[in-house]
């Protein structure tokens, strides 16, 4: 299961598992996307590298406009392929450690 | 224990359950779990991409003992590709440089312990495993 929606303060919020069978969902959502925001990995607890597509391709779209996404409350699996990718020098990434 | 998937992306859903049962009966660690359940996506789907006409079903096996977990994927009637071979990613590239996708078999050779690839008679078979952390002691 994966649920991704606005939060109260317009935050994205991704809760569930981002696998390959749930990027068209991802994407769909993330496409609506047109500036800066927040994204919530609170309730994330898996993302693949289909995963990481979604959220690249959109960083690369928002990043023409001079926007981009900030990542929270990554868990420190997810953590660890961000750091496996490249990823913390590429998004603005907060672990829940800080 | 294993088990055949049809190859499809949504099969993903009932792989993970066939594997968390496994996990669960065994107490393995999310520490293991995690990285077990992305290098068997990244494998799987990968086998549904590149090989979308292939009507075989993909052999899944799970073992467990007291110091791994170990993971084979069978794939049938399909064309040789070597997981094992080091790929050239650079991950230090800025956002501009950046294409999408092709950071799967990186990410794989990243995450587990022993990766081996088999290929017989149009045969594939990878064999990958994880080390139980601490956390399973």
């Amino acid at each position: 299961m994966f649920d991704i929606e606005f939060g109260n303060n317009g935050e994205i919020v991704c809760a569930g598992r981002l696998d390959a069978a749930q990027c068209e969902k991802a994407q769909s959502f993330m496409d609506t996307v047109a500036e800066a925001r927040t994204v919530d990995f609170q309730g994330l607890e898996y993302i693949s590298s289909a995963g990481l597509g979604v959220l690249l391709k959109t960083q690369k779209r928002l990043a023409d406009t001079g926007a981009g996404l900030k990542i929270i409350n990554v868990n420190k699996h997810i953590h660890d392929v961000f750091r496996y990718s490249g990823f913390h020098a590429i998004f603005e990434i907060e672990t829940p450690e800080g | 224990m294993h088990k055949k998937f049809a190859r499809s992306y949504n099969s993903l859903e009932d792989i993970f359950k066939f594997t968390e049962l496994f996990f669960d009966s065994e107490n393995v660690a999310a520490s293991v779990r995690f990285p077990v359940h992305f290098v068997m996506e990244e494998l799987f789907t990968n086998m549904v991409k590149y090989n979308p006409g292939n009507t075989h079903d993909i052999l899944l096996d799970v073992d467990f003992n007291e110091s791994r977990v170990t993971v084979t994927l069978t794939d049938y009637d399909v064309d040789e590709f070597d997981v094992t071979v080091q790929r050239n990613v650079n991950t230090e590239l800025p956002l501009e440089e950046r294409k999408v996708g092709g950071l799967g078999v990186h990410l794989i050779q990243k995450m587990v312990d022993t990766l081996q690839y088999r290929y017989k008679d149009r045969q594939s078979e990878i064999t990958f495993s994880k080390e139980l952390g601490l956390e399973n002691v």
